[in-house]
């Protein structure tokens, strides 16, 4: 059993995720389901707004938040790692070539929270920074509940920089 | 039929309806003077246009929107056809242009070329309504049928194989097509670039 003291990422209240996506005005949040975000996916899925909306791959979640944005609306998205890598092509095109305002928060499935990121045997987990960076794709990390406003502070920067931002979540949310 | 005919048609037949296009249609639709309101280009995103028209559908509710798709572009995505199904936009309407090859990239058969259908595959997903028409005659007759039905509804549109394929762009940034529909569509407070 993992505790509090070895713990490098530490959980972070889903409510607290939802709080900041409501405060936000996020209307849409749009997911292909990640385990990571579990309880936040429950909470949302519980309201009427933001809207909850499941696609089928992490392609037409970006594709999708793209085509609300330019509706008018404002929407994110929650993936996780393995989404980030399936899906490059378009983050390349819709994100950064289009330049569509995206926030998407991030799980790191798989990780070992007693680890940093950075030395995880999963690759997944151990490479997502390093792909975002190549990609020039900017990230903050959600290692623990002092970690909060950085929800915000990627939604800033992907309007005020009309590209992508993401939120890397590193440890179930609670 | 071929593919400027469907074009000849659609742009008649558009009226309010926002428009996204993709592929081999980007040019004739924008020759056809679409391209200059309310539109976006799915460009170097092949499979995309169907979830950028969903995201517009829902963000646009009282205006039809008119997606572009191709058939092997719609295959590269085609789980969009449950995502789109799943979400239930009345006012997406689907027209897939059909030649059963990859024109871009030198008239290549697609795999399954002429087995499967889509509009079983719509039906299957969930969508309201599904067409295939095969001719100008036939897309003309049918088309206020099609634009009656509630969305989300799939068109079939054959076409002929041509070689004159398109440069696939019109030239227009995907950014400033999407600066211009939020400029129209967004809060008028809004502070987005």
């Amino acid at each position: 059993m993992t505790t509090q003291d070895e713990a490098v990422a530490r959980p972070v209240p889903g409510q607290a995720v939802v709080d900041e996506i409501l405060r936000l005005g996020i209307e849409y949040v749009i997911t292909v389901p990640d385990s990571v975000q579990r309880t936040v996916l429950e909470l949302l899925a519980q309201l009427e707004k933001p809207r909850l909306l499941t696609v089928c791959t992490e392609d037409e979640a970006m594709g999708v938040n793209a085509g609300l944005y330019a509706g008018g609306v404002n929407a994110m998205l929650c993936i996780q790692n393995n989404g980030v890598l399936a899906s490059l092509n378009a983050i390349k095109a819709i994100t950064l070539d289009a330049q569509a305002p995206t926030l998407m928060l991030v799980g790191q499935f798989g990780r070992d929270v007693r680890l940093p990121a950075s030395e995880s045997r999963n690759r997944a987990v151990r490479l997502l920074a390093p792909t975002l960076e190549a990609w020039d794709v900017p990230h903050y990390p959600l290692e623990g509940p002092e970690d909060i406003g950085n929800i915000a502070a990627a939604f800033e920067r992907a309007h005020r920089d009309s590209g992508p931002a993401a939120v890397i979540i590193g440890a179930p949310t609670s | 039929m071929r593919r400027q005919e469907a074009i000849e048609v659609l742009a008649n037949g558009r009226g309010s309806a926002i428009s996204v296009a993709t592929m081999q249609s980007i040019v004739p639709w924008h020759n056809a003077g679409q391209g200059e309101f309310d539109h976006l280009d799915a460009q170097r995103c092949m499979g995309s246009a169907s979830s950028l028209g969903l995201g517009l559908a829902l963000a646009v509710p009282d205006r039809n929107v008119f997606v572009l798709d191709g058939d092997g572009s719609l295959l590269m995505q085609l789980g969009s056809l449950v995502s789109i199904a799943h979400a239930r936009p009345r006012n997406l309407y689907h027209f897939i242009f059909a030649n059963g090859v990859h024109e871009t990239t030198g008239n290549q058969p697609l795999p399954g070329a002429g087995v499967f259908d889509f509009c079983v595959l719509a039906t299957g997903a969930g969508y309201q309504g599904a067409f295939s028409v095969s001719t100008r005659d036939e897309f003309e007759e049918q088309l206020p049928r099609i634009l009656d039905t509630p969305g989300p509804v799939l068109v079939n549109l054959v076409i002929d194989r041509e070689d004159d394929r398109s440069a696939g762009s019109a030239g227009v940034p995907m950014a400033s097509q999407i600066k211009a529909l939020r400029k129209s569509f967004g809060p008028t407070d809004d502070n987005s670039p």
